[in-house]
């Protein structure tokens, strides 16, 4: 008996619209060399028609049947229990929109941003695989397919990550990431052991439908394998240290992979593992947890970083804390919010800053910016939009979705989560004003010469426009409202049954929403104030690159280490394994394992010589007298043994 | 006259041929003769297998002291590894650019004949008769173009060792059991006082073959002393004989000592899984990273065939099959690269990508496969197998095989991108890249790697996958 999530049927713009973009991606890479700058448009071409194919599939996507929600189409079985298809339900159609709405406008600002790099095409072939890998990631109706998107998406990442793969540190960036998120896929692949083992299938169906059956222990196995890959991918504690090092990738692909879509990979695991995660507490307190850890230690990390694109990776990192710890306390909803807000402002900011990055030649340390407003106003104000938005100024969508995750936290019991949310906001706006105070303020103090405009400047320029909307309203429109608002409305069947099993929901009094809300407005009031003072009062003006100076020789070890743990993870992981590589191959199989046949080596030693000298010329012998043998022994026997 | 015997015999009458022909067959024209000539009777050779399917035939050969006879044909397991070597053989065939490729296409025809005559035998003492002869042209080849004439006799001396138990255990076994025509016919199991003693000399002979730690020495300097094309074929077929027999042999004929001896089975399995894949993680030379991935790789077959679980054994031939396309796409690779650039060291090699776009296309692909992307064939192999153990209720091996596969991205992307990104170097000398015959040689390998990695039905299903009866309860 297979349960199904969504309505079983035939939806042919469901395959299409996943394919699409493999067949871009396929197009570019073979064709690249011929393509040239036909690949961008090409490559944009294709996955806007994947979403205008998902807006197609709405319908689709959100139809109600008996109990069941979206549609699913089945592909085909490797074995029974091994059945794949593509699932578009409410969940998987939000992250569609994203992954090829977002998509399509950073593949479009990639065009003017990749222009005249040598390898053109292959950069679209990577972008569109990438598209196509995360959709695979999120429209899959089974664990197998997921963990396959899932880790194709990983090599999309690798891949671009490494683009410009003739510099070391993004090789060595690439193979980072690359291999930590293999340790979240051998989690989930653990996961799938268990779940394969007691459920006898892969379909999410099957598994939600069976989970009453598994024991609390099975239940947080599942949950604690399964969080395993969503920590890796989406750079939660302690496996997060890939993340700003990915951003040796340019500035496009920072902005899709690892701040939109991919690194979100986790909160959508646990989101649609929903019943998974209501049904163990113990794995919502831990889930929950980490995440508030990351918020923090993301949001710290941020303060003291100069690069531009880095202290947003340490955002990115410190934001998806909040999407973690919303889904993985139960509220859902609000931890889905959180990630579809974030994906437009933190794609604005990253594409903002690539405008900067683009206009100064490749110069990417805060340090040696300045004055920028006056110079690239468009970018100022951009980004502007996007740091109110990332610090949940009210009426900026990132107010209200954040808003809900941490009062999330409260409703659901966790009030000390609900604390660490309000103390990481008040630091996430002191790091953004930071940045943003001294790369756009004051004087210009970089040596770059800034070139802007040009006939071809509305490449970039549109794409981040049209961002600039839904990061100022698209909270307010869809979020506002509580229950009644338009996104509970939509995810409202859903999460409907886990919010029931949880049942722990509205434990807090209602006022405390509120107070929990002016809080946090009180804390990142006083983290802009902060900022101001060390940055943008007129005192900090004077002499600022001194006292930047200053700042970068006075920062405390433990940040500029970032905490330690690529040291830790280096003396724990790392060496060992090497060390023990070295010590197996150079001392126990020399020495050990041969040295006990020993005396058979030295044998053949001699003979080995022995034959060397006779054996010039004389493999034809040695064959024929084989051959010869063989056939005799052959001929011996088949009538030998034929006539007895 | 059977399909089947067709496929056997013609590679090794045509490599008779090859090697009786006069003298001066030195000479370079000589040398495309016999490549072409290979190549045809290798792509020969694919089509009669494909089109063999269930043929049979079968000559009496001794009554006394136990029947025995000259019995070949496919079995669903046999047909899938009879393939991929007759693919593996034909592309490396076509590609062999070694000195003397005359000698050299008509070893391979041999190893390819007496291979086949080993995975298609139906016969135990005709398979053991052929587990010996496959030697002879890897121990020719090595001793020929080999560094150092002890690696060949390392070779050859650990697997004939293994071939005397493998001999001395299939008489053993006649004898008691009154028959050796026993593959793949679902005879009953063998049980009596000898029998834990045949399954340690069939066990013995299969162990050194695949090889497993702590009998493993002899394989790393085989494989990167073997030129690049008898290499992929060693490592992609040879090395699964071991794996074979445990499959159709031991696990159909004595199962009860599989299942008694498996935790030390799954012990050396687990072993080599690590002890593989940290050796690999420091390796130097390219050929010896893939070698020693190989022994870790394999080492999870071994715990497929421990546990003795169905679906472990039925992800076992995805992952026998799988492995066999990447490692000999590796090899064949790693050879082209060793060709252009005169060095293995992975120290000396580095940012070829720039340049050799398509070459860099291909090991990137099969790198991959390696690592066992998901939707690869090998992480197909992988994750079926793992569930089929952790079924079986073995946790800890499955434990130790995620570390490995861990481990094997790093050495994978290791040995990738120290030969193909980084800066380009001045040192190494500017070659073509990927030709046409070399890219048409490793595109069936990578197109089958996808295909299989997507859609790895006909393979899992494969149908008469032994169980021991015993263990499958569980």
């Amino acid at each position: 008996m297979t349960h199904a999530l969504g309505v079983s049927g035939s939806y042919p713009m469901v395959v299409a619209l996943w394919l699409l973009p493999l067949a871009g991606a396929v197009i570019c890479w073979v064709f690249g060399p011929q393509l040239r700058s036909i690949a961008g448009w090409l490559g944009s071409g294709l996955v806007g028609a994947s979403f205008v194919l998902a807006a197609l599939s709405w319908g689709a996507g959100t139809q109600r049947a008996g109990g069941l929600v979206g549609a699913d189409q089945p592909m085909f079985s490797w074995m029974p229990g091994f059945d794949f298809g593509l699932l578009l339900d409410p969940l998987s159609l939000l992250w569609t929109f994203i992954i090829t709405g977002v998509g399509l406008l950073i593949v479009f600002y990639s065009i003017g941003y990749m222009e005249g790099d040598r390898a053109f095409a292959r950069f679209f072939a990577y972008m569109s695989f990438f598209v196509f890998a995360m959709l695979t990631l999120v429209l899959s109706d089974n664990f197998i397919g997921l963990l396959v998107g899932w880790g194709l998406v990983g090599l999309a990442s690798y891949f671009l990550i490494g683009f410009w793969f003739e510099r070391p540190t993004a090789v060595a960036a690439a193979r980072k990431a690359f291999v930590i998120n293999v340790v979240g896929d051998v989690g989930m692949m653990f996961a799938i052991f268990v779940i394969v083992t007691h459920v006898h299938s892969i379909g999410f169906g099957d598994a939600f439908a069976a989970t009453g059956s598994l024991s609390a222990g099975l239940l947080f196995t599942i949950c604690l394998a399964l969080f395993i890959g969503a920590a890796a991918k989406s750079a939660q504690v302690p496996l997060h240290t890939w993340l700003p090092d990915a951003m040796e990738g340019p500035t496009p692909v920072s902005a899709l992979i690892h701040a939109a879509t991919m690194v979100t990979a986790g909160v959508y695991l646990i989101a649609r593992c929903a019943p998974f995660w209501s049904a163990s507490h113990e794995a919502q307190l831990l889930v929950g947890s980490v995440g508030a850890v990351t918020a923090l230690v993301g949001a710290i990390l941020g303060t003291a970083q100069w690069d531009i694109k880095r202290i947003l990776a340490y955002s990115t990192m410190s934001q998806i804390g909040y999407m973690i710890m919303g889904v993985g306390v139960g509220a859902y909803e609000a931890g889905i919010a959180q990630f579809f807000t974030h994906a437009f402002f933190k794609a604005q900011l990253f594409l903002g800053a690539g405008l900067v990055i683009h206009a100064l030649s490749n110069e990417q340390d805060i340090r040696r910016m300045g004055g920028l407003w006056k110079k690239m106003p468009f970018a100022f104000w951009v980004m502007l939009t996007g740091v109110l938005s990332i610090c949940g100024i009210p009426g900026f969508s990132g107010f209200f979705s954040k808003d809900e995750v941490i009062y999330g936290a409260l409703q659901h019991g966790h009030p000390w989560l609900d604390a660490i949310g309000v103390i990481t906001a008040g630091i996430t706006a002191y790091y953004m004003f930071r940045l943003l105070f001294i790369a756009f303020l004051g004087e210009y103090r970089g040596d770059a010469h800034i070139h802007t405009g040009g006939p071809r400047a509305w490449i970039m320029n549109v794409p981040v426009a049209i961002l600039v909307l839904p990061t100022v309203a698209i909270g307010g429109a869809l979020l506002f409202g509580g229950d009644a608002s338009p996104w509970a409305h939509f995810f409202g069947p859903l999460f409907a049954a886990q919010e029931h099993v949880a049942g722990s929901v509205n434990r807090a009094p209602a006022l405390s929403e509120n107070l929990t809300a002016l809080l946090v407005l009180v804390v990142v009031a006083i983290g802009i104030v902060i900022a101001w003072q060390r940055y943008a009062s007129d005192a900090a003006q004077r002499d600022a690159t001194a006292r930047l100076e200053r700042e970068t020789a006075s920062m405390p070890a433990i940040l500029t280490n970032l905490f330690y743990f690529d040291a830790v993870i280096d003396a724990i992981f790392v060496r060992p394994a090497q060390f023990l590589g070295t010590f197996f191959g150079r001392i126990f199989d020399p020495r050990v394992i041969d040295g006990a046949v020993r005396e058979v080596v030295y044998v053949t030693r001699s003979l080995g010589t022995l034959v060397r000298s006779f054996q010039t010329g004389l493999l034809r012998a040695y064959a024929l007298i084989l051959v010869f043998g063989v056939a005799c022994f052959i001929a011996y026997y088949a009538v030998v043994g034929v006539t007895r | 006259m059977a399909l089947v015997l067709v496929s056997i015999l013609l590679p090794i009458a045509a490599a008779a041929l090859l090697l009786l022909l006069p003298r001066p067959s030195i000479s370079p024209r000589t040398s495309s003769i016999a490549r072409i000539v290979g190549t045809v009777v290798a792509a020969i050779t694919v089509a009669t297998v494909l089109a063999g399917g269930t043929s049979d035939w079968s000559v009496r050969w001794l009554s006394r002291p136990f029947a025995a006879a000259f019995h070949f044909g496919a079995t669903p397991v046999s047909f899938w590894i009879a393939l991929l070597l007759t693919i593996c053989t034909t592309c490396a065939i076509a590609v062999c650019r070694t000195p003397r490729a005359r000698d050299f296409v008509a070893l391979l025809l041999a190893l390819e004949g007496t291979m086949l005559g080993l995975f298609l035998a139906r016969d135990l003492l005709v398979f053991a008769l052929f587990w010996d002869l496959m030697l002879v042209p890897v121990f020719f080849a090595l001793l020929r173009w080999g560094e150092h004439p002890a690696t060949a006799w390392r070779y050859f001396i650990y697997n004939f060792a293994g071939g005397l138990t493998l001999l001395l255990a299939t008489a053993a076994f006649g004898i008691i059991y009154g028959s050796t025509d026993v593959i793949g016919s679902g005879g009953a199991p063998l049980v009596g006082a000898w029998a834990p003693w045949i399954y340690a000399g069939f066990a013995v002979a299969f162990l050194v073959k695949t090889p497993v730690w702590p009998v493993h020495t002899w394989m790393p300097p085989t494989y990167s002393g073997l030129p690049a094309p008898m290499v992929a074929v060693v490592s992609a077929v040879q090395s699964k004989a071991g794996l074979y027999g445990f499959i159709v042999i031991a696990l159909t004929l004595l199962p009860a000592y599989v299942h008694e001896y498996g935790v030390q089975l799954m012990v050396l399995g687990s072993i080599s899984l690590i002890y593989g894949a940290v050796i690999a993680l420091v390796q130097s030379d390219v050929k010896r990273i893939v070698a020693y991935s190989s022994l870790s790789h394999l080492g999870l077959i071994i715990i497929a065939v421990a546990s003795g679980n169905r679906l472990a054994l039925s992800g076992a031939l995805v992952y026998i099959v799988a492995h066999g396309l990447f490692s000999a796409a590796l090899f064949l690779l790693l050879g082209f690269i060793e060709e252009r650039e005169e060095t293995r060291a992975l120290l000396r090699l580095g940012g070829l990508g720039w340049a050799n776009p398509r070459l860099a296309g291909a090991l990137c692909i099969a790198a991959l496969a390696a690592l066992g992307l998901p939707g690869l064939a090998g992480f197909a192999g992988e994750l079926v197998i793992l569930i089929g153990v952790y079924q079986a209720g073995y946790i800890w091996p499955v434990i130790v095989a995620l570390v490995a596969i861990v481990l094997a991205s790093a050495y994978v992307l290791r040995l990738y991108q120290d030969v193909m990104n980084g800066p380009s170097r001045e040192d190494l000398p500017v070659r073509l890249d990927l030709t046409w015959l070399e890219g048409l040689a490793v595109a069936p390998l990578l197109a089958a790697l996808v295909v299989v990695g997507v859609y790895p039905k006909p393979i899992l299903t494969a149908g008469d996958i032994p169980a021991a009866p015993s263990v499958s309860q569980r």
